[in-house]
């Protein structure tokens, strides 16, 4: 789900402009920061791979192609390829500790998981209304479609196309931003 | 072939019910419509994996301040004046690239990188199984049957003008012998959360139900034996972060259960 703004901040980063940079921090640090918070759970971890990953994107801007994907889905790669090897690194260490202690690490989730929900999380919170209040009734209250149109007055119809159109726009978005490119 | 209907293939999804008995036929068979219905199961399963959903949170502020320190200011480049100069930008990246204005799927054949092992598993699950089955094998959490007792339209109050593009539903349902209360809160985003109260008659006593998440929903169990008919209304309180338990004093909506 790539939106008019979306592009001229990739476009305005592409061109290497420092606005491009801002922009794109202003837009997507949110999510950076967000994904690395939930798998770090420390606050410092997650300030530190938010400028690893704003850093590196820019230095490596022209390898971003547009064409590819979105600038969202690229950050987002490059946010957990960063998380993989923390991950990787830290398993290692915990392993050795956990050999040495004769007991298993335990298995934490993995940052496609969290990746993927920080996304879906952004994009429900961008979606309109009635549309947000619908999908968090259809995802979370346990109310049918019927129910949910018969709880807001609106026609059953209606309710069924935003539904339709929301968990596509969701699909779409995490599709486009999930992270599984490699940047 | 006539695939089965994307709304079709969204309430499947979401419901695990609907379609005619066609519709279930042709998904036994199709492997089109099978691998939509998987994506947009996992959709599903991916936002009910948790309660709720999680608040995007933004870095602090110096965080920034260090990525700019990090980068040279050779590296900056010159600061891009107007809003035209993007505008420009943009254009001559969509002349050269015709088919990038159009967003990802316009630029002709490209890797389904998205398609992930999981999702191919989920495919794969289902096939040679009927689609009744296939539905269930999808991984989706069912919703649980419920039924609808009472719904409140919640609403800011005059004296609190900052609230006052805030709004609400609240839906009650029993569900297993039990009542449950679905509420979900458009406001906006502010320091502190939101907390859902049972508030009574005299507009003193109030019973807390809990608090909203990220995504302002919560689904609180109601209290069993509770009055409703002195405990009729529903009030959402703006808490900050001090420890207290009690109400902050700050409603942002409110609205009555009906029959009450």
């Amino acid at each position: 789900m790539r939106t008019a703004e979306d592009l001229d901040i990739s476009a305005a980063f592409r061109q290497g402009h420092a606005d491009g940079l801002k922009q794109a921090y202003d837009r997507y640090s949110p999510l950076v920061f967000t994904i690395a918070l939930r798998m770090l759970g420390s606050r410092a971890d997650a300030e530190d791979v938010t400028q690893h990953v704003f850093v590196t994107a820019w230095r490596r801007r022209s390898t971003f192609d547009p064409d590819r994907g979105s600038l969202a889905g690229w950050l987002t790669a490059i946010t957990r390829n960063a998380m993989i090897d923390l991950q990787r690194r830290r398993q290692r260490e915990n392993g050795a500790l956990h050999r040495m202690a004769g007991s298993q690490p335990s298995a934490a989730p993995g940052p496609e998981h969290v990746v993927d929900r920080v996304v879906l999380a952004d994009e429900l919170a961008r979606l309109g209304e009635p549309q947000r209040i619908i999908m968090a009734l259809a995802f979370y209250s346990g109310l049918t479609h019927q129910q949910i149109a018969g709880a807001m007055d609106l026609p059953v119809g209606t309710v069924k196309s935003h539904i339709r159109r929301s968990l596509l726009r969701l699909r779409a978005r995490l599709e486009a931003d999930s992270g599984t490119r490699r940047p | 072939v006539a695939h089965v209907d994307l709304e079709i293939l969204a309430l499947l999804a979401l419901e695990r019910a609907g379609g005619t008995d066609e519709d279930t036929r042709h998904l036994v068979t199709c492997d089109v419509c099978r691998a939509q219905l998987s994506r947009l199961a996992e959709t599903v399963a991916l936002a009910r994996s948790e309660e709720g959903s999680v608040p995007l949170e933004a870095p602090p502020a110096q965080v920034w301040s260090r990525i700019t320190a990090e980068l040279a200011v050779a590296e900056l480049g010159p600061p891009q004046g107007a809003r035209a100069a993007a505008g420009a930008d943009l254009a001559s990246i969509a002349a050269a690239r015709p088919a990038a204005a159009d967003g990802p799927r316009a630029s002709g054949p490209r890797r389904r990188w998205w398609y992930r092992p999981a999702l191919i598993a989920a495919a794969g699950l289902i096939v040679g199984a009927g689609a009744a089955t296939a539905v269930q094998q999808l991984g989706t959490v069912p919703p649980p049957p419920v039924t609808v007792v009472g719904r409140a339209a919640l609403q800011p109050l005059p004296q609190f003008p900052r609230w006052r593009h805030a709004s609400g539903i609240a839906v009650m349902e029993e569900k297993a012998g039990g009542r449950l209360l679905a509420v979900t809160l458009r406001a906006p985003a502010s320091g502190g959360f939101f907390e859902v109260w049972l508030l009574g008659r005299d507009g003193t006593k109030m019973i807390s139900l809990g608090d909203l998440n990220g995504a302002g929903t919560g689904v609180f169990i109601m209290p069993p034996g509770v009055d409703l008919g002195f405990y009729s209304r529903i009030d959402i309180s703006l808490q900050p972060f001090n420890g207290s338990t009690a109400h902050s004093k700050v409603s942002v909506v409110r609205g009555s259960l009906p029959g009450s």
